[in-house]
């Protein structure tokens, strides 16, 4: 476990040490202003909800830049050589690397803290769906996560890594945006079950459902897993 | 302490590296030398753990690579190819990341990073980050984090590969101290450096071993027809030492109106013919002032293997066409 934190602690650091976090930090803060902006007007309730309903197309933008280097990048600079020939198992490596790069989620979402002290100023924020959007925010967060994570495992691009994350679940989420056009009442109920976007808006407006909550656990569990197969494949074949 | 056995690793259909036999003793120096390709690092590599050997085992104090992992781990030390390094953090800051990988105690990791510190003369840039150090510091630091745990056996890839000559000296002199206390092997494709640092050499060529042994033993086998060059003041030498024996050939040189240089080329198989050569001077009056065995070079032999590699696959890839056509035919 100490070696876990071990690397969750360097990845966090490297994301402050390089611009990228900077980067990244910077661009979720300017489309999250944009989308509270939009809402933030005389009338109209003091929640965030609108942000985080466009949570998941937000974060479809940042999580792959946040993911795209973890391992990908240790591969082309050779550091990731001295990683798995000191006494880590794989599943450490990737347990460290999805902490640290939870964590860094954790603090890119901070900045936003402003949007609710603006709540607090001009009215009365329900406290209880801010923190629940903000869980969902993290949840969906994991779920990107695990997937860019799976993606950096597979190439020693951080182009490619970005690329195929964003470009892969752009297109899971246009699919579901679509269907209502090319599927029927069968397959249309189980598509809208597997939406990632209605869920999300559950927490935006304070309801925590259970199987909302272990959907997106259960993606997140289940790139992880296959992120620590190939990791694990790729070193004993 | 580090033992394969027909150790081979294939890429694709490419053999890399082809059933290797050798084995290392506790406390041994022990360069790997070859031209570039010639599969030293990826040896290297599987010996550290990073790749899986295709065939054949590695052990390393009696713990299969594989198999025992992570216990391996820990008693390397293991210095990659470039000294790959997280440049963005400091040098205490790096140590101290793999310290903790290593699962060194909190307790002693302040002395741990400060003995690496010491030992590889770290201390001035200590705090520096490692993106702005020189080549000759990135590859101490790389070193410093090899050493920091004490680990029994150390590997080097190309530790002096992009060194000034003062910074290899220095390197050089850091892995002979610590020699004493650590099986060590590296390797290069420069051979002064192995005859200066190593105590045994495995030569490789194309994936396979072509010749093992201490730095005299090699020499023996290279040494076939040594050569003496003898400096003498006598006007005609030659003919008196054509009668010795074990004397293949002689020539000399004149070189004022005193002195001569002559060169005698022995016999295969001939004892030293130092001492037999400075009393065949000495026995017709005159003096020597200079007389030396030319060590039989490394270099030859080294040349000598890569050419023979490269002829035997030459032919080998010769034959393989011509089986091709004989196939199409």
């Amino acid at each position: 476990m100490s070696r876990v934190i071990t690397l969750t602690e360097r990845e966090v650091r490297s994301f402050f040490l390089t611009p990228v976090g900077y980067i990244v930090i910077a661009l979720f803060v300017v489309f999250a202003s944009l989308v509270f902006n939009a809402g933030f007007e005389q009338g109209q309730p003091a929640s965030m909800q609108k942000v985080f309903r466009w949570g998941m197309w937000i974060l479809l933008v940042v999580c792959p830049a946040i993911t795209m280097g973890l391992i990908s990048e240790e591969r082309r600079l050779g550091t990731f050589e001295l990683l798995v020939t000191s006494p880590v198992r794989e599943f450490e490596i990737i347990a460290g690397k999805f902490l640290g790069a939870m964590a860094f989620l954790i603090l890119m979402l901070t900045p936003t803290l402003f949007h609710v002290a603006l709540l607090e100023i001009y009215g009365r924020p329900d406290y209880g769906e801010l923190a629940c959007g903000y869980l969902g925010l993290l949840l969906a967060g994991s779920a990107y996560i695990a997937t860019g994570l799976l993606a950096s495992t597979l190439t020693t691009s951080q182009l490619l890594a970005y690329l195929a994350t964003f470009l892969g679940w752009l297109a899971v989420l246009l699919a579901f945006v679509f269907a209502p056009t090319f599927l029927d009442d069968p397959w249309l109920t189980f598509a809208f079950a597997s939406d990632p976007i209605p869920r999300l808006h559950d927490f935006a407006i304070g309801l925590i459902d259970m199987s909302n909550v272990i959907y997106f656990v259960s993606i997140a569990v289940f790139f992880l897993i296959v992120s620590n197969r190939v990791l694990e494949a790729q070193r004993w074949p | 302490m580090i033992v394969a056995r027909s150790l081979s690793r294939k890429f694709g259909r490419f053999l890399a590296v082809d059933s290797l036999d050798f084995h290392i003793d506790r406390g041994r120096v022990v360069g790997f030398l070859g031209p570039n390709g010639a599969g030293k690092t990826t040896t290297i590599r599987m010996i550290a753990g990073y790749l899986p050997p295709t065939a054949g085992t590695v052990e390393v104090d009696g713990l299969d690579v594989v198999r025992a992992g992570r216990e391996v781990h820990r008693r390397i030390g293991y210095l990659p190819e470039a000294a790959p390094l997280y440049s963005e953090m400091r040098v205490d800051e790096f140590l101290k990341f793999r310290a903790r990988l290593f699962g060194i105690e909190r307790s002693k990791r302040r002395r741990a990073i400060d003995l690496a510190l010491r030992r590889c003369s770290l201390d001035e840039v200590r705090t520096r980050p490692i993106h702005q150090l020189s080549k000759g510091f990135r590859q101490r630091v790389g070193l410093a984090a090899a050493l920091l745990h004490q680990p029994p056996v150390l590997i080097l890839d190309e530790p002096t590969v992009g060194l000034d000559p003062a910074q290899i000296r220095e390197v050089r002199a850091l892995i002979r101290e610590l020699a004493g206390n650590h099986t060590i092997l590296l390797s290069t494709h420069i051979l002064p450096e192995v005859e200066l640092t190593c105590d045994q050499i495995i030569m490789m060529a194309r994936g396979r071993i072509r010749a093992q042994g201490t730095i005299s033993q090699l020499q023996q086998t290279g040494d076939k027809t040594p050569r003496y060059l003898l400096e003498t003041n006598s006007s005609k030498p030659e003919n008196a030492i054509r009668e010795m024996k074990g004397v293949a050939d002689v020539q000399s040189v004149v070189m004022d109106e005193h002195w001569r240089r002559v060169t005698v080329v022995a016999a295969a198989g001939t004892p030293d013919l130092r001492e037999p050569l400075a009393a065949t001077v000495a026995k017709m009056g005159c003096s020597v002032r200079e007389l030396h065995r030319e060590a039989a070079s490394l270099e030859h032999l080294f040349v000598q293997m890569i050419a023979d590699a490269e002829a035997h696959a030459a032919e080998s890839d010769g034959g393989r066409q011509a089986g091709q056509k004989g196939e199409e035919a």
